[in-house]
């Protein structure tokens, strides 16, 4: 990719930024859109993300689901080093000054050996309204610990570590990065592609405390 | 020129199907209204195991049976 195609490429972050912080009823499209344009540019092999809606549409409802689309029956996507990322975000749009906003409800980001995603490695969770006493934003391991200390239910995976928030863009990161994913792109195009989206992540994104008040 | 994403429209039932079959692949033998409820009431050890299965049911009406218990 040349710098032309950097430009062009950033010139779509910004106006699908743009589009979803409006909250119109294309909010939701654009924020699929601009998802899958950071895996392509990062570590997505074959289809991206997808829109998924349901019932409640019909409801008078605004609410859908942005998840994995490599197969209809589940909600990963494939990774260019033959793994698997489950990809699962509900995004709901709500009354906001005389307009609409779109809100992030609950995302997980799960890098994963195997398609079933029992062989996962990692996973990033985050609900705005978490029913349990674990982090509203926290990340799992599926390891061993050496040292004895009293996990909780007695395995590393089990535990929640609290975390801020988490983008795609970061996990995107951490897997070329830290996970040795071939990027689909020189690093002079994603780098910047991906600091131009996180910005604005960033700014809006909704920082729970990392457990219950009471 | 902006790749458009494609967008899948699931009925009640493909959504329930989803839940109990992914449910059942992670080890959960449970069904689609016990596992949310399950989940709802943090009866789980895990609730991030499932906690995209649990959200599919958020494309559902609120008064949906699987929310509502008789």
């Amino acid at each position: 990719m040349s710098a032309p195609e950097l430009d062009q490429l950033l010139g779509q972050v910004r106006e699908l930024t743009k589009q979803y912080l409006a909250g119109g009823t294309d909010a939701f499209g654009a924020f699929c859109d601009l998802l899958n344009l950071l895996l392509r540019v990062t570590v997505l092999d074959g289809p991206g993300a997808r829109i998924t809606a349901g019932p409640r549409l019909k409801d008078g409802r605004d609410r859908m689901v942005i998840e994995g689309g490599l197969a209809r029956e589940d909600d990963i996507v494939r990774l260019r080093d033959g793994r698997f990322l489950r990809l699962f975000v509900i995004l709901f749009r709500e009354p906001h000054n005389g307009g609409h906003r779109m809100k992030v409800e609950q995302a997980e980001y799960q890098y994963q050996v195997d398609d079933a995603g029992n062989r996962w490695v990692f996973r990033y969770d985050y609900r705005r309204e978490p029913r349990d006493q674990h982090p509203a934003t926290h990340l799992q391991v599926r390891g061993k610990l050496y040292e004895p200390v009293p996990l909780y239910r007695g395995i590393l995976e089990r535990t929640h570590f609290p975390t801020g928030r988490v983008s795609i863009e970061a996990v995107a990161r951490l897997l070329i990065e830290q996970f040795s994913v071939s990027p689909a792109s020189p690093s002079e195009i994603w780098r910047p592609v991906l600091a131009e989206s996180e910005r604005a992540f960033d700014q809006i994104a909704h920082r729970p405390l990392s457990g219950p008040s009471a | 020129m902006i790749e458009r994403s494609s967008v899948l429209e699931l009925t009640r039932d493909q959504i329930v199907t989803r839940i109990e079959r992914g449910a059942k692949q992670r080890g959960f033998p449970y069904s689609a209204e016990d596992l949310i409820h399950a989940y709802h009431e943090g009866r789980l050890d895990d609730p991030s195991a499932v906690a995209d299965l649990v959200g599919l049911a958020a494309l559902l009406p609120d008064n949906d049976p699987l929310f509502v218990r008789p």
